[in-house]
């Protein structure tokens, strides 16, 4: 027997993850899950109002993890305290896609080069995830991966509540780039996030993401130490976009594109988001 | 596969149908509901020929599962005409010749619907976002943007 429950709150959701038996699963907008082969119980979380809430609190941003890409990407704090997120989700598939998919189902789906995904990790976004004993538990979202398309959340007994991130302050610039065959509908050939911090004109902290490198969005981590305390000028950009395609271990694909093509890009992708983060980060100082 | 009754507003009208939850909306309005002014192009997101308003935002209705829509609204290609007249999107379609074959017709015009619900005044590269989820085979596109930037002008007139 199958059955579709549409769940009112996060205790209803639970409650009816609990009552059913085992082959029960999470479907939030559905634009990965409906495309696979449907579990015999499907609760849906996409319209629980609190899993689509954005909160400023203590210097954190909280991001409901049923909030649509549409939202996230036209979310005035987003877009001010969080921009990759917002450029993120503002380049999904399409606006019928962004409607509906949710930033949950982004990371939960683990497609390697998912576009929100690539940006949460730059971030540094944590999950927060509840199980059915209500136990919480909150874990960096590039620690939730468990293998190719895989995390380590089971969508029938532990749900994910929300993301918070610490805020952009003065002298810190995020960006999200991608590169696909066309604007809209088509797979990244290569994404890239950059979370950046200028202090006197020297970098004080970069998280560099890229993808599809590896099964999961992928610090790289050794231009992330090279950018470490030079100045925050092209020379270094340079520098780093050699770094990043250097530092990559790439497949080709026939639905991408080949493993050289794909080195240049990830170093082109990463070059653009750290001049945009970088350039973000001087403008907020500005402002301030 | 078991049934349920999945209770929603269908273009204004409160309906109820017995049917299976884990089938898509597309082929609920389709094969159930006799409304198949929606089309079916791909089946998986890519073609946009089956969009249609959910709570007055376009989806692709093949990957709604028809569970999704118990309580909620749903507008399709089929409430726009009033007695057998084309609405003002509708026309300006007509008008610019922004139908060829017309298989993403239906789709194009309610992502215009979408559009126009929201801003009044799009400016020429919001109407492309606009219907960047759908893909036309035969006008090239420009016809179809000019439809939908000349019925905002009707909006405002
Ligand atoms: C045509 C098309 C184009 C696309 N283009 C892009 C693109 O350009 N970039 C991109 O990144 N993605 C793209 N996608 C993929 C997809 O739309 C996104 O990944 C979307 O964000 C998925 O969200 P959803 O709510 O629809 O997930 P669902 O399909 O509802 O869920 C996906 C998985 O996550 C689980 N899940 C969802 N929410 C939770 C939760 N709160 N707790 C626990 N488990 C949960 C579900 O059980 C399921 O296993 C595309 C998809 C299609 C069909
Ligand atoms: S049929 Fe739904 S998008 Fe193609
Ligand atoms: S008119 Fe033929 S596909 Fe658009």
């Amino acid at each position: 027997m199958m059955s579709y429950l549409r769940a009112e709150s996060i205790e209803h959701a639970l409650t009816l993850l609990k009552e059913s038996a085992s082959g029960a699963k999470i479907i939030a907008g559905g634009t990965d899950l409906f495309l696979q082969e449907l579990p015999g119980h499907l609760i849906d979380i996409g319209f629980i109002g609190e899993l689509k809430e954005i909160k400023e609190e203590k210097g954190q941003l909280h991001i409901g993890a049923a909030l649509t890409h549409t939202l996230a990407a036209n979310s005035k704090l987003i877009k001010d305290k969080a921009t990759a997120l917002a450029e993120a989700s503002s380049l999904v598939g399409s606006p019928q896609i962004r409607n509906i998919g949710t930033l949950g189902g982004n990371v939960i789906n683990a497609a390697p080069a998912a576009d929100a995904a690539v940006a949460l990790v730059a971030l540094g976004a944590q999950a927060v995830l509840i199980d059915l004993e209500e136990n919480i538990r909150c874990i960096p979202v590039d620690q939730l991966y468990s293998g190719f398309n895989c995390t380590s959340v089971d969508c029938s007994s532990e749900m994910l509540l929300k993301f918070i991130i610490n805020t952009c302050e003065p002298g810190e610039g995020t960006a999200f780039v991608r590169f696909a065959a066309r604007r809209a509908l088509a797979l990244p050939m290569a994404n890239a996030a950059a979370r950046i911090k200028i202090t006197d004109g020297v970098i004080s902290e970069a998280y560099l993401v890229a993808a599809p490198v590896k099964p999961a969005p992928t610090r790289l981590t050794e231009t992330e130490t090279l950018l470490h305390g030079e100045p925050a000028e092209e020379s270094t950009w340079l520098k780093a976009e050699l770094s990043a395609a250097g530092e990559v271990a790439v497949r080709g694909s026939l639905l991408r594109c080949s493993a050289d093509y794909r080195k240049h890009l990830v170093g082109l992708m990463a070059g653009r988001a750290l001049r945009t983060a970088a350039s973000r980060a001087v403008e907020r100082k500005e402002v301030r | 596969m078991n049934k349920e009754t999945i209770r929603f507003m269908l273009n204004g009208e409160q309906v109820e149908i017995y049917a299976n939850p884990a089938k898509s909306l597309l082929h609920l309005l389709r094969d159930d509901l006799g409304l198949t002014g929606t089309k079916e192009g791909c089946g998986q997101g890519e073609c946009g020929a089956c969009t249609v308003l959910l709570d007055d935002v376009a989806v692709n209705s093949c990957l709604v599962p028809a569970g999704k829509i118990s309580g909620h609204s749903v507008i399709t290609i089929e409430a726009l005409s009033k007695d057998g007249k084309p609405d003002f999107v509708q026309e300006a379609f007509v008008e610019k010749g922004a139908v060829q074959c017309g298989f993403c017709t239906p789709g194009m015009v309610m992502s215009a619907h979408a559009l126009l619900r929201q801003n009044t005044d799009p400016s020429p590269e919001e109407v492309k976002t606009a219907i960047s989820g759908n893909l036309c085979r035969c006008t090239g596109y420009k016809q179809i943007e000019e439809a939908i930037l000349s019925a905002a002008e009707k909006l405002k007139s």
